[in-house]
């Protein structure tokens, strides 16, 4: 499994970008992109924010309020996107590509996945990824919890201007979803 | 974490070695300011804006522009306290927002909710937001040549930023100063049996504030089709 993570601002400038695989299952954290594929990768997380604007105000009969996490919103080839949104409409996309194995590409047992994926292989059928199983929607909702906390911190810096495209440059943010990202995806 | 600076980064940590994302966000949730430093503080920020400024609008712009930014943060920092982080949500809709400002925000700000929220009867995208006896007020007296100056723009501006930042934008969001008789007519026929007894005894709330919320268009339409199901 391999992650591709960036925080949107308002006006859809990425602010931070990290690059992950999984850590789960023997998995050392290493993300296994092709060339190809990295460079889609904001792309495909571009276009997705469309479909974040589809859904981010909720459904008709909600009470008004939404929830943040958005869950599961795109997809594109193999590649899954997940999204949170903040309070102040910043967007969190997270893609995900799973191995080939676990989209059935490859064909070799399932053993290995990440906790976000490898479970699906007794709920769902036959170890594919489903990223709408309910242990991959809570590993990625427990990722975004943590990120958004550390990101709450950031943007109370009075200094910081999420609105006019400040780049987040701390390292000590990046350590921070480094350390969501090994924990729970 | 926070030894482990990589040399030449030109990151600065605090002598405790603390940086901001090791300070629990709640950790001010209860916290008070006292009422003199924030008056004192809010002075040298009115004197600061009426450096520069050329007349009371541009004055109230400059204030509104200071609380802007506080609104966008606030929005976040509270939404994050009110509720369970694993259940968080925000307001999608125009009437959660604004009790949000009117319920959370205020009790944030000024330890108590806002007066009265209303809607006005001759424009749909106009809001207002009563504030009897506005904090940021109560120790300003204005000189005669600037009566029409309300220095709670400066809420307004972090009302405006909150709105803003949740995906509602506004025209603007104004502070007007409410005598006896605007307050009657703002609010209607309602008002009127109170009116007779305030008339008698002088104005109940000299100090009463309006902040007058327009929405822009599309927010509007927006609603109207989440509204009606077409979303």
């Amino acid at each position: 499994m391999s992650y591709y993570f960036t925080i949107f601002s308002p006006t859809d400038t990425p602010l931070f970008t990290h690059e992950f695989g999984t850590s789960r299952s023997g998995g050392d954290g290493v993300p296994h992109f092709t060339t190809a594929e990295r460079s889609m990768a904001p792309f495909v997380l571009h276009s997705a924010l469309d479909m974040v604007e589809e859904v981010q105000w909720g459904p008709s009969t909600s009470s008004g309020s939404a929830p943040m996490y958005l869950k599961h919103i795109d997809k594109y080839a193999n590649n899954f996107v997940s999204c949170w949104v903040t309070g102040a409409n910043v967007r969190f996309l997270l893609l995900t590509r799973p191995r080939d194995e676990a989209l059935g590409l490859g064909g070799s047992g399932n053993n290995r996945g990440s906790l976000a994926g490898g479970r699906t292989g007794m709920t769902g059928g036959g170890g594919l990824y489903n990223p709408s199983a309910p242990a991959t929607e809570e590993a990625v909702k427990n990722f975004f919890v943590e990120v958004y906390e550390a990101w709450v911190k950031t943007v109370m810096n009075p200094f910081f201007h999420a609105g006019n495209g400040d780049v987040v440059k701390s390292p000590v943010f990046k350590a921070r979803v480094a350390a969501a990202a090994k924990k729970y995806l | 974490m926070s030894s482990s600076t990589p040399s030449g980064s030109g990151l600065r940590y605090p002598s405790n070695k603390k940086t901001i994302y090791d300070r629990n966000l709640n950790r001010s949730k209860n916290a008070e300011l006292s009422r003199a430093a924030f008056a004192y503080l809010f002075i040298e920020m009115i004197s600061y804006a009426q450096r520069s400024a050329k007349d009371v609008g541009d004055l109230e712009q400059r204030l509104n522009n200071q609380g802007y930014p506080l609104g966008i943060r606030l929005l976040d920092l509270l939404l994050t306290r009110s509720a369970n982080p694993l259940s968080s949500i925000r307001p999608t809709r125009i009437l959660p927002l604004l009790q949000f400002i009117a319920q959370t925000l205020y009790r944030h700000l000024f330890g108590r909710p806002a007066d009265a929220l209303e809607r006005s009867g001759t424009d749909a995208a106009q809001y207002m937001i009563f504030d009897n006896e506005p904090l940021v007020n109560s120790y300003i007296s204005l000189p005669r040549e600037l009566s029409s100056l309300n220095c709670a723009a400066f809420v307004a501006g972090v009302i405006e930023g909150v709105c803003d930042g949740a995906g509602f934008p506004t025209e603007g969001v104004s502070a007007h100063s409410v005598g006896d008789q605007d307050e009657a007519a703002a609010s209607g026929g309602a008002a009127a049996p109170a009116e007779g007894g305030k008339k008698a005894a002088g104005p109940l709330w000299p100090g009463k504030t309006v902040f007058l919320i327009k929405f822009k268009k599309e927010v509007l339409e927006r609603e109207e089709i989440l509204a009606r199901g077409g979303g």
